[in-house]
């Protein structure tokens, strides 16, 4: 009875001392500029700390939480390409093609639900998808544990950041989502000007009011308005828009979630962030090029009942159609987007493969 | 001769099944009032076109003033037991009300803003402008705030009002 007391003791003991770990773990504070906003989302059961951060890290590029021990988060999410890898269409560990274009990670902090049509609510519902998607990491979470558990090394980094010796499932995902709420891009040019370090060029100039006025050519302004929906320095709202690629859908897009038919051909409206080195665009990855991408919504909206009202009726011209933007303000625009390219963020060594530094 | 008549039972079964989830496939579209309510709503067409409607002009983003008939807002939030009126005031004057959209978009009204003993303006979820049901853009509940110069708040395809306090 004496040691069966004394056992429980010495076990309440351990276990309180785990759970003082883990809360006394150092916080990780994020750093953004204030002009970000503080909408941010970050669970109450999951906090950045230090160890979780350092840990979501290695497990992003960790091969072993795929079927075939050949792939990691970032197999199809490249720092050097803002978190994405070029293709149209990433491969899974089978080489089976996804359905969508691999999203960025870019400034996600700020993102409630994730993917192209919203379905997941936090980052730790949603890495739970290419991790365990058969056509994706095609590996079962309990799996993964048991693969983790067998590389020594990371038994302390669990500790420091959850306070246990086991390995849980949800700590996988615990620990990748904190870390991809660090991946915050504010140092671009445009930041820079924000700041009042950077002079833009005319061409620039331009393209950032092109960007933000809305069209009224009764009293001669000229614009794209752009920013209605990639508004504000994030170039970003949680937005879900039918932006006029089909008329008629070979995917339904958030309509597939929500069951209503006013979804339908709605995707999410992506941040600008980066976006000269995301190529290609579009959920389908159908453009190429930014160019590409101006071209459409100057010229190539399609029509459809669900299409966005806010691309409909805009013109730079009386009772046109369409924008109706000349070739200098595109290339206007596109010098503005180039703006948000932020070198420092795709050279972070924070950011980088820890098993390669 | 059997084979076959069960295959053809068979068959219209199979028929009728998919057409069934083809059916319950898609919802219908509805305004959901949650938060601080003492009766939680869920309002399909069908319910607000019996209600009472009130009609408004608003400034609309083509710069003209268009009517929009639609069910006061402000009685939504009667009926589901919100503190509005006699009730609105001390801590409840803290209040907001959220409303959400099918893109996304939000917006936020503190209730005195809805409550017409402290404006004279009547918010109203529009089912319908200019005497048509709204197009389907923009429908088929868009909210109407008259008296803005700006139609922002006037927001789209309205799925949800939601009801808290603003703890700061």
């Amino acid at each position: 009875m004496r040691l069966s007391s004394t056992i429980v003791c010495i076990g309440l003991i351990i276990t309180l001392s785990a759970y003082s770990l883990h809360k006394t773990a150092k916080p990780y504070i994020i750093q953004y500029p204030a002009y970000f906003g503080n909408r941010i989302f970050v669970p109450d059961d999951n906090p950045e700390t230090d160890a979780g951060v350092a840990l979501g890290r290695m497990l992003f590029y960790e091969n072993a939480l795929s079927a075939n021990n050949k792939i990691s988060c970032a197999t199809c999410h490249k720092q050097e390409l803002a978190f994405t890898d070029e293709k149209k269409f990433s491969s899974g560990f089978d080489d089976s093609l996804q359905p969508r274009n691999t999203m960025s990670l870019v400034n996600l902090l700020w993102v409630r639900n994730f993917f192209w049509d919203g379905r997941a609510t936090g980052l730790e519902e949603q890495a739970k998808t290419p991790l365990t998607g058969i056509h994706e990491m095609g590996q079962s979470l309990t799996v993964s544990v048991e693969k983790l558990q067998q590389k020594k090394f990371y038994h302390p980094l669990f500790k420091n950041a959850f306070g246990s010796d086991t390995i849980g499932e949800d700590m996988i995902v615990k620990a990748l989502a904190q870390f991809v709420r660090t991946l915050v891009s504010a140092d671009s040019k445009y930041d820079k000007y924000l700041r009042g370090e950077y002079k833009p060029t005319q061409s620039e100039l331009n393209g950032i009011a092109l960007f933000y006025a809305a069209p009224d050519p009764a009293n001669n302004i000229r614009g794209a308005d752009c920013g209605h929906c990639h508004g504000g320095p994030k170039t970003y709202s949680e937005l879900y828009q039918n932006n006029g690629l089909d008329s008629v859908f070979t995917d339904a897009g958030r309509e597939q979630i929500t069951h209503q038919s006013f979804d339908e051909g709605r995707f999410r409206v992506v941040t600008l962030r980066n976006i000269a080195l995301t190529s290609p665009y579009m959920h389908d990855g159908r453009f190429k090029t930014l160019d590409e991408v101006i071209n459409h919504y100057n010229e190539h909206v399609l029509k459809s009942s669900t299409l966005s009202p806010f691309l409909q009726n805009k013109s730079n011209i009386v009772n046109g159609k369409q924008l109706d933007l000349n070739q200098k303000e595109k290339k206007d625009i596109v010098a503005f987007l180039n703006m948000l390219t932020d070198s420092s963020f795709i050279t972070n060594k924070n950011f980088s493969n820890p098993f390669l530094n | 001769m059997r084979c076959i008549y069960c295959f053809l039972i068979f068959f219209f079964f199979m028929i009728n099944t998919s057409l069934l989830f083809a059916q319950s496939d898609t919802l219908k579209p509805s305004v959901t009032v949650d938060g601080e309510v003492t009766k939680p709503l869920k309002l399909y067409a069908a319910d607000i076109a019996k209600m009472k409607h009130s009609t408004v002009n608003v400034l609309s983003r083509d710069g003209k003033e268009h009517s929009y008939s639609g069910v006061p807002v402000l009685e939504i939030l009667n009926m589901a037991g919100v503190t509005m009126g006699k009730d609105l005031h001390g801590e409840n004057l803290s209040k907001y009300l959220l409303v959400k959209c099918a893109d996304g978009y939000e917006v936020l009204f503190s209730l005195a803003e809805i409550d017409t003993t402290f404006t004279n303006r009547t918010v109203v979820l529009a089912d319908s402008t200019d005497g048509k049901l709204l197009p389907s853009d923009r429908g088929p509940f868009q909210l109407a705030v008259p008296g803005e110069k700006k139609p922002a708040r006037s927001c789209f395809q309205v799925t949800e009002f939601i009801v808290k306090f603003a703890k700061e």
